[in-house]
């Protein structure tokens, strides 16, 4: 996501220094993401220089400069909110690619590298579960919708490990019966 | 700890099935007070392993021993008291008595093991407070929610204070805020020493609960993991990617 819009998101509820903005959306993430302050602030830099925000009042404590939303920001930020997500589906993971090469090559370790890839998103569904059911107890029902999507994603990708080495299987199968 | 379960071999072919075992050369061992998942695809075996281990079935070929006996030697007669006694389980269906309260559906194991009423009642009694559900002792269960039936079914499964408890899919037929009760409910069993083996196909639900899990592919073990406690601060495992807008 791009964090233009976080920004004008946190400004909407009310205006912000640059350190608040960054420890602000850090909470929002639940500690998924560091940001980092120079980013805040050159975007902020943007943000006012496109109209979306204005400084508040004078520099404060340190130069300190608190921000707030402008129409034109609430304008970009409310079509941004109703805006469906249509860029292609991202899948950085090397393991799609580490597939693709290993069945062309013929010594391609496939096998193991399914093995191993399907224990680490095991281990990782029941570290986003206790997370999941942490942000739950505590109240951060915003952040349990998070962790869903991400144990959701998991499954996609454990399904698929399944499925690619199913599809492995069946291959020699077929080249056993054929010899 | 002590080796409770050790399957060698195993081997199972139903009838007219030989080019297609239902298990094939299954080598497995579970020590007491494990809590092991056995999760595989429809047809993978591992209804069929749950069954033997179980003593409803026996084995074509191989050894399964548990607590030192081995029960493909063991007599109908001895099998079935090794079910009653020895083993509790929970499937996907509750499978309470309707006409029974509560109460009185967890003291009949109890009571078929050979315990008075009075003992069987103080037993049921102690158990369901143990477990949360001591309010619900005198209520049918055609008045719980599904979930609060699958507790009671666990609680009926656990009064003979088996050696093994075995679960057979028990939250499928659930909501995920009821399954997780029941496997909560199941995760305090095992903290209190309780063997527990859970068959599921979920494996979100092996993962979060057990404490091993072993996958069946084709009726072979295709892995067994002991999974690592939860750590990980939430960076390490998801990222929401902030960038800079262009220009």
């Amino acid at each position: 996501m791009s964090l233009k819009y976080g920004i004008l998101g946190l400004l909407a509820e009310r205006p912000l220094h640059g350190y608040e903005v960054k420890n602000r959306f850090e909470s929002l993430l639940g500690g998924s993401w560091e940001v980092n302050f120079g980013q805040v602030y050159t975007t902020l830099q943007r943000l006012e220089r496109d109209q979306m925000v204005e400084a508040v009042g004078r520099r404060g404590d340190r130069g300190k400069q608190a921000y707030r939303l402008t129409d034109v920001g609430r304008e970009a930020l409310e079509e941004w909110l109703t805006r469906p997500e249509s860029e292609p589906q991202q899948l950085r993971e090397e393991i799609y690619v580490k597939l693709l090469l290993s069945t062309r090559l013929a010594n391609g370790r496939l096998d193991e590298l399914l093995a191993a890839q399907r224990r680490v998103y095991l281990q990782r569904l029941k570290d986003l579960s206790e997370l999941e059911e942490r942000a739950r107890r505590d109240g951060r029902d915003d952040l349990v919708l998070l962790f869903m999507g991400g144990i959701l994603h998991t499954e996609a990708d454990l399904k698929w490990t399944e499925a690619c080495a199913d599809e492995m299987r069946q291959i020699k199968r077929k080249g056993r019966e054929r010899l | 700890m002590t080796r409770l379960i050790e399957l060698t071999q195993v081997q199972k072919v139903y009838d007219g099935g030989a080019e297609h075992p239902a298990l094939d050369g299954v080598t497995l061992g579970v020590d007491r007070g494990e809590f092991v998942a056995v999760m595989g695809p429809s047809g993978s075996g591992k209804s069929t392993l749950l069954n033997l281990i179980a003593g409803l079935d026996r084995p074509t070929e191989g050894r399964i021993v548990v607590e030192g006996w081995d029960l493909g030697h063991a007599g109908e007669a001895e099998l079935a008291r090794y079910r009653r006694d020895r083993v509790g389980f929970v499937f996907q269906f509750f499978n309470l008595l309707g006409s029974l309260t509560v109460l009185e559906n967890v003291m009949v194991p109890a009571v078929l093991a050979g315990h008075s009423r009075a003992a069987a009642r103080r037993r049921a009694e102690d158990l369901l407070e143990r477990l949360g559900i001591g309010s619900q002792a005198g209520r049918y269960p055609a008045r719980l929610s599904g979930g609060q039936q699958q507790r009671v079914a666990v609680a009926r499964a656990v009064v003979n204070q088996p050696l093994l408890l075995l679960t057979d899919e028990p939250t499928g037929a659930l909501d995920s805020r009821s399954g997780a009760e029941v496997m909560e409910m199941l995760v305090e069993l095992n903290r209190g020493g309780q063997t527990v083996l859970l068959v599921t196909h979920d494996p979100k639900l092996a993962a979060r609960y057990a404490r091993r899990v072993v996958s069946l592919v084709d009726g072979r073990v295709a892995d067994d993991l002991v999974m690592q406690p939860a750590a990980a601060s939430p960076g390490k495992l998801i990222r929401v990617r902030v960038q800079e807008a262009a220009q």
